[in-house]
């Protein structure tokens, strides 16, 4: 009996912690960091890692566990999150982050997004996204765009909160514009170049940076690479003089590598973070530093 | 008014309280859009199985048409048209026809209509995600491979920092055991309990515990020795007033990132007692299933299971309730190929070996298969919702 008072104790102390302090759920860590440069003191649960494909994530316990004690969700959207998402709602019970509640945050609402999906999608055509390609949040412009609309959100539900909300959102507007202009000068030799690439994950910055993808590894979205599509890129590739072969840490890297390896490519291949790999609030600035070096190093 | 009743008073009148309360939240974006699917599950088997749900040949394995939605913030549901073939003929049912709340607080969520348990591991889950073509005989023996009834559920997610979900179904139980006996009650009631969560950024877990209370006592078939062949069964085979049955999964993937390699193994175990008025109170019918798939591409996966049954067959030789222990075992093991995520083509290979004969000398289990082998392919198209772990 004793036991088990103790423990209704501390499942009553764990749901009161809950309600004190800001329990935010994020999808991915770019909009957790996001979070925690609005809201620093916030408690945020992040679901997916850099090193995790966000498209593949599986609606876990833990995960579940996460988004019932939140009072706030921001994601992505526009279907990125299409397999796991609405599970995790339909299993939390909490009626706080289901959609169409102002605590269900999707990004993708804020942006305009590219390479929308055109035709009939049928089960052959892959992981496609009729809204468009999801991974904007590479692109410093649009990440300014929801940064403004998330802290017009929390400001309007959590109002106590809404002067800091405002402060933070001035200074990393200014701060992030003022690194843009940096960031798109150090990237201007990048501009015209070619890359060849896997997936659509760095799809806006190379419309940002000017730069032309010119062949994709996975023969259609989402679609593990295959033999016979590398030796097409290889084909492409030849009249093309591409400066660099560009993946993401959470792609197996075997056919990355075994292209360039081909194609005699290997100093001229990236495997990049897809996005922040802390949730620090300056992280996203310290992740486009990053990645504008790394991909200005491709130019020399 | 009955006991059921009440209850579904209770809670209709607790959700319109929910819905007063939040009738003047600020205008937000519309809820989810209306979506539909069909899920078409071929293949092509060798030699039906015994307790199996596919004919030897080609055939529709279990296939079905889904619509699901949210009505508005308060109320989502879904409807599944489930159709496969069976002797050549294609067969038709409502499989779900639920209407769920969204809204309530303290995590708690209430179903009604027609739904899938959710005890065990699988049940809940749609047969045309599993990883082999069949289910394991603790399924297809104890809830007619798919157990989905008509009934009402409570759920309750703790608010805890690991997973914990206790609920409450109850069941008018005509699909579990669509013949009782004139003197039953007419339900079946579920408590059921998951918990899980992650060890670490590789692996996580899921333990369930459920318990199946059965007031409807199965009609004892009467003994047919010139009876051949596999009886298509979509109700319980062998049933009893309580069934226990514990679920566990443990999965792994490098950093957690399951696109490209993950290990799954599942084992599950279920106890059923009190077959009948007839039988012995120590008879038991028990029966475990311990799997396990490999992914070691994002496209392919292999996997490997091992099942038993044992069971008490109550037959009814003119009057004279006599009971046979049979026992069954089943190992199967499958490689499975997914170019995009809605497709899978998979080739399998199972072994059945029985054990156990009446006290005629008549086999309770007739026909198993020493050696099938099925090759099967699952196609969807339109909306096929999200997976659950």
């Amino acid at each position: 009996m004793r036991i088990l008072t103790k423990a209704l104790i501390a499942v009553l102390m764990v749901a009161a912690s809950h309600a004190q302090a800001m329990t935010v759920f994020a999808c991915e860590p770019e909009w957790a960091a996001l979070t925690k440069t609005l809201v620093p003191e916030a408690t945020v649960r992040t679901a997916t890692t850099h090193l995790q494909d966000p498209h593949h994530i599986e609606a876990r316990p833990s995960l579940i566990a996460q988004l019932r004690g939140a009072d706030f969700a921001i994601c992505t959207g526009a279907e990125l999150e299409a397999g796991w998402l609405p599970m995790l709602q339909d299993r939390a019970g909490n009626a706080k982050v289901q959609n169409g509640r102002p605590g269900m945050f999707y990004a993708a609402q804020y942006v305009e997004l590219i390479d929308p999906f055109k035709g009939t999608i049928t089960p052959f055509s892959g992981d496609v996204h009729a809204q468009g390609n999801p991974h904007f949040h590479t692109d410093p412009r649009r990440v300014m765009l929801v940064a403004k609309a998330l802290a017009g959100r929390l400001g309007q539900l959590f109002p106590d909160k809404k002067p800091q909300v405002d402060q933070n959102l001035v200074k990393f507007e200014d701060e992030l514009s003022r690194r843009i202009v940096v960031w798109e000068k150090q990237a201007a030799p990048l501009k015209g170049r070619t890359v060849i690439t896997q997936h659509a994950s760095f799809g806006y910055v190379w419309a940002w940076l000017g730069m032309r993808p010119i062949a994709d590894l996975e023969p259609r979205p989402g679609v593990p690479p295959t033999a016979s599509h590398l030796e097409k890129v290889i084909a492409l590739s030849k009249a093309e003089q591409p400066t660099g072969i560009v993946i993401a840490q959470h792609h197996d890297p075997k056919p990355g590598r075994w292209l360039a390896k081909s194609m005699d490519m290997e100093r001229k291949l990236l495997i990049l973070p897809a996005t922040v790999s802390d949730e620090q609030p300056d992280s996203i600035i310290r992740w486009f530093d990053q990645l504008v070096a790394q991909l200005s190093s491709l130019a020399k | 008014m009955s006991k059921h009743s009440f209850l579904l008073l209770t809670l209709t009148s607790t959700a319109l309280g929910a819905v007063a309360i939040n009738a003047h939240a600020q205008a937000t974006p519309p809820a989810d859009r209306w979506q539909a699917g069909v899920v078409l599950d071929g293949a092509s088997t060798s030699r039906g199985l015994e307790l199996g749900a596919r004919d030897k040949g080609v055939g529709l394995g279990h296939s079905d048409l889904l619509v699901r939605g949210a009505f508005n913030e308060h109320f989502s549901g879904e409807a599944i048209l489930g159709f496969h073939t069976e002797d050549k003929k294609l067969e038709k049912h409502i499989e779900n026809a639920w209407v769920q709340t969204r809204s309530l607080p303290y995590g708690l969520q209430v179903r009604a209509g027609r739904f899938a348990s959710q005890i065990g591991y699988l049940n809940e889950l749609h047969p045309h995600t599993d990883d082999f073509t069949e289910r394991p005989l603790l399924y297809r023996g104890f809830l007619g491979g798919h157990w989905y009834d008509d009934g009402l559920r409570v759920n309750w997610t703790a608010p805890t920092p690991f997973y914990l979900r206790l609920g409450v179904e109850t069941f008018t139980g005509k699909k579990l055991v669509p013949e009782a006996t004139a003197d039953s009650k007419s339900h079946v009631t579920t408590l059921n309990m998951k918990m899980g969560n992650d060890i670490s950024k590789s692996s996580s877990w899921q333990w369930g515990l459920s318990h199946v209370n059965n007031r409807r006592e199965a009609e004892v078939e009467v003994h047919d020795p010139a009876a051949e062949g596999h009886s298509h069964s979509h109700a319980a085979s062998f049933s009893g007033k309580h069934m226990w049955v514990s679920d566990l999964v443990w999965k792994w993937a490098p950093d957690g990132n399951n696109r490209n390699q993950q290990l799954r193994l599942n084992w599950e175990y279920a106890q059923v007692s009190g077959i009948n008025r007839y039988a012995d109170s120590s008879m038991r019918h028990r029966a475990s299933s311990l799997g396990a798939v490999w992914k070691f591409n994002p496209a392919w996966e292999v996997g490997v299971r091992t099942d038993w049954l044992r069971v008490n067959k109550p037959e009814n030789h003119e009057g004279d309730i006599e009971f046979g222990k049979g026992r069954l075992k089943e190992n199967a093991i499958m490689v499975a190929y997914k170019p995009t995520h809605m497709q899978t083509l998979r080739l399998q290979l199972t072994q059945q070996r029985a054990t156990g004969a009446n006290d005629e000398g008549e086999a309770i289990f007739a026909n198993p298969a020493r050696r099938s082998i099925q090759l099967q392919y699952v196609i969807g198209f339109g909306a096929h919702g999200a997976h659950s772990y």
